[in-house]
């Protein structure tokens, strides 16, 4: 087995953060090289850069002894490296075969498709990956796992050296993990490189040669699959240093909310917990594990199938996101840019737009003078910064963004607000604004449900965790005496 | 690519013939040769544009400024017969020749400064009726030279003329869309719109080639037009593009594109004719026409939304143990 990829100190800077700070690594042909780290550790900015989609500020990517450097994801692509992504740039409408095996035809340059070759080389490959498709069947149709299985086919017919997988596992069912797994193996005896990203331990354990860890920008080493134990490995992930700033777990007040084993097939399952007055609740979980889709439930976004939902002591029917706001709960969406904001529009007009029924004047439209009062009290109480109501909401930075998002909801005076994700992607000063501003709400009387995958970000600031893995609460942690350590074990499902 | 009868096209050829036997019920003409190729014959510049239509609406845009290319080609024509000695040929390829670049213009705003289809080409449809009034005063062009009149009425093998630009047209789109990677570019544009160019699609290339391709065919229309009714009318054929619209969705394509094929549009287009000759035949209020279209329409798109919740809903997210 030969070198086909070293890395060379590969460093790169991202405003107020070093994604990555001088990783070297390297990967053999015919291994699959696993890549584990916590979030933000800086897998996804090294898949990047290897893909052509970001370029690094220092350090060397050598590929068979040659240097390259990559300015657009095409020159990757025909440096033999592959990527799928979670999002697979497929085409839903067009037939398996031709998704595998188009963009070869369209590099031969003619005017007619070849539709006896496109067919046949899609069946060889697929039936090489030992997988049981029609390639006259539409993409459309397939399962993600399926879907998964059909972009590393279109990696082969490209020749791919390099195989990168990013968390490929993370929506699959167990019956399709067992495919990609037997598909893995086929590039493997076949010479390909395998960059296996993921977070769950079991099956990096199954299917890798070698693993390397990433811990904050940092290469923190690379083992052997023999050599090392799975506590090893997740005490060699953790222990990034944060500061956040760490608060006092309370006591719990009356209940709030109480979730009675509630489940939805593909979801979750018997999912149960309270929460109460002036709690901070955090649920964390792995891609996948369904933490998001129980916020989306309590926010009336996904109705479960079987179990009941209880505010302050009334059942409550979460049927839809405007019962759950008549209700008196509120949402603080993953991503601001798509979900919570119309960035084009003012400040002033984004954090208004939940509350335009009380800014309605005596002639039935809305109430100008009001609306701007309104709208600089939430400036001044969550410090937006720059204070102008009439800049648009793009402008702004992301954590005044996130502050923007919070005040909308804020405004309309909630019981429970679900926050989930609050401060991915936004800078550290902004995040610990962001985080005292939820313990002060929390401190006058609302409930609040923290959603993150940041643990270290639970940690600091929730009474109470639960932890989510296959759909599942599998412990529920009180106060703070838990490390870092303990949760990503229990997330991974490591130890007892 | 198989057959082009694939389970949609056979949805649509079920409610064809319910329609077929209701109507019969009433009306005895209905079920006669005479009657279907009367049907096929009106419908000709319909089914012709519909070809067009369909491209745009595969990639998910639309070309509301189809009607009046269209119109603005038969007065070009029109005037051109009246004033040159022409014959057959150059007209058609004069009517052509006009229809791309009234298309390419379309297509280069659209693939150059990536405006909305729907945006530039109501533009050109107010530009292009505005110019062709302005120009003929609105004034008809009756005195059509009688080679022309007579050509419309040839019947090879007893069948109208205008039915084989038909089969030229609907061929030839056929081709295209199915036996070329130009065709398949247009299905990916429909289906993941970023992903197209990541695979080694030109997306501009191919948005500028629809909405010429999309003049071409009005250009066709515009002679098929002319040799039927026999004279040409500055102000016809106005609001005709919602009709071909309507063609193209009832004949399965998806309106949000990724999904349609010949067969469907065509098969859409008859269903069309057969509801408005039906629905005379059967003494049916006119009104009546627009709202079963529109009703149609409706539940075809349902029926799409529908199938494409229930898909999925079927896939599972979580593995729940």
């Amino acid at each position: 087995m030969g070198e086909i990829l070293e890395i060379r100190n590969l460093t790169k800077k991202y405003p107020g953060v070093l994604a990555l700070d001088k990783v070297s690594f390297s990967l053999n042909t015919g291994e699959v090289h696993a890549l584990v780290g916590e979030n933000g550790a800086g897998k996804s900015t090294l898949i990047k850069i290897l893909a052509g989609v970001v370029k690094p500020d220092a350090g060397e990517i050598i590929i068979e002894g040659e240097s390259v450097v990559f300015s657009h994801p095409l020159e990757s692509l025909q440096k033999g490296i592959a990527v799928t992504y979670q999002d697979l740039n497929l085409f839903p409408n067009l037939s398996i075969a031709e998704n595998i095996g188009l963009s070869q035809q369209i590099e031969t340059g003619k005017l007619f498709i070849n539709w006896k070759n496109i067919i046949q080389k899609a069946r060889d490959v697929v039936n090489e990956l030992g997988v049981e498709l029609d390639v006259n069947q539409k993409l459309g149709y397939l399962s993600i796992a399926n879907q998964q299985l059909v972009a590393i086919a279109r990696a082969m017919i490209h020749d791919a050296k390099i195989l990168i997988l990013d968390e490929p596992t993370a929506s699959l069912a167990k019956k399709d993990v067992e495919n990609l797994f037997k598909a893995i193996n086929v590039l493997k005896k076949k010479g390909i490189a395998i960059i296996f990203v993921s977070h769950k331990l079991d099956e990096i354990f199954e299917i890798s040669d070698r693993i390397s860890v990433l811990r904050n920008g940092k290469y923190m080493g690379t083992y052997a699959v023999e050599d090392v134990t799975k506590e090893e490995l997740i005490s060699y992930m953790v222990g990034r240093k944060v500061h956040y700033k760490k608060y006092e777990a309370r006591e719990a007040g009356e209940v709030l909310l109480e979730v009675r084993n509630i489940s939805k097939r593909g979801n979750y399952k018997n999912i149960s917990f309270n929460l109460h007055k002036g709690e901070v609740l955090g649920i964390t979980g792995l891609v996948g594990s369904g933490r998001t889709e129980v916020a989306q439930t309590i926010f009336g976004n996904n109705l479960p199938e079987s179990g009941e939902i209880l505010l302050e002591g009334k059942k409550v029917d979460l049927t839809s996101t405007s019962k759950a706001l008549e209700y008196g709960i509120g949402y603080v969406p993953e991503n601001r840019q798509t979900e919570g904001l119309v960035l084009d529009k003012s400040l002033e007009t984004n954090i208004s737009v939940t509350i335009l029924e009380e800014l309605i004047g005596k002639v039935k439209t809305i109430d100008k003078k009001k609306t701007r009062k309104t709208v600089k009290k939430w400036i001044e109480v969550m410090g937006i910064n720059p204070p102008y109501p009439e800049m648009d909401v793009g402008q702004f930075s992301g954590g005044n963004q996130q502050k923007a998002v919070i005040a909308k909801w804020l405004a309309r005076n909630p019981k429970l607000l679900i926050v989930d994700e609050p401060t991915s992607g936004i800078d550290v000063g902004a995040k610990s604004e962001i985080h005292s501003l939820l313990r002060e709400l929390a401190n006058d009387g609302m409930g609040i449900i923290v959603v993150s995958s940041e643990i270290p970000e639970i940690l600091a600031i929730c009474d109470r965790i639960l932890v989510m893995r296959r759909g599942r609460i599998v412990c529920e942690l009180k106060g703070n005496e838990y490390t870092q350590k303990e949760i990503l074990n229990k997330a991974m499902g490591v130890g007892k | 690519m198989g057959s082009i009868f694939k389970k949609k096209e056979a949805n649509i050829i079920l409610v064809m013939i319910v329609l077929s036997i209701l109507i019969s019920l009433r009306s005895e003409a209905y079920f006669s040769v005479e009657n279907f190729i009367d049907i096929f014959k009106s419908n000709t510049v319909l089914a012709i544009l519909s070809m067009g239509m369909l491209m745009a609406i595969i990639t998910g845009g639309i070309d509301v400024s189809i009607a009046a290319t269209t119109v603005a080609v038969t007065v070009i024509t029109g005037k051109l017969m009246v004033n040159f000695d022409m014959n057959i040929v150059t007209v058609i390829i004069t009517a052509a020749v006009c229809g791309i670049i009234l298309g390419a213009i379309n297509g280069f705003f659209i693939s150059k400064f990536r405006i909305p289809p729907i945006v530039v080409t109501l533009g050109t449809l107010s530009i292009y009726r505005g110019l062709t009034l302005f120009f003929t005063n609105g004034r008809w062009i009756t005195n059509i030279p009688l080679w022309f009149q007579d050509f419309g009425d040839i019947k090879p093998l007893g069948l109208p003329i205008q039915l084989y630009f038909l089969l030229g047209v609907a061929l030839l789109s056929h081709i295209i869309l199915n036996y070329t990677i130009l065709g398949r570019g247009i299905y990916a544009i429909g289906g993941n719109p970023e992903a197209t160019n990541r695979v080694g699609f030109k997306k501009e290339r191919i948005e500028l080639f629809i909405y010429s391709y999309i003049g071409f065919v009005s250009g066709i229309a515009a002679v098929v037009h002319s040799s039927i009714v026999k004279m040409v009318d500055p102000g016809a054929l106005s609001g005709f593009e919602m009709e071909v619209v309507a063609a193209v969705v009832l004949g399965g394509a998806n309106i949000l594109g990724g999904e349609g094929s010949v067969g469907g549009a065509l098969l859409g287009v008859l269903m069309l004719g057969i509801i408005n000759n039906g629905l005379i035949l059967a003494r049916i209020p006119t009104y009546w026409q627009q709202i079963i279209v529109g009703f149609i329409i409706l539940a075809a798109v349902s029926f799409d939304v529908l199938q494409r919740k229930r898909i999925e809903r079927s896939m599972l997210k979580i593995d729940v143990e």
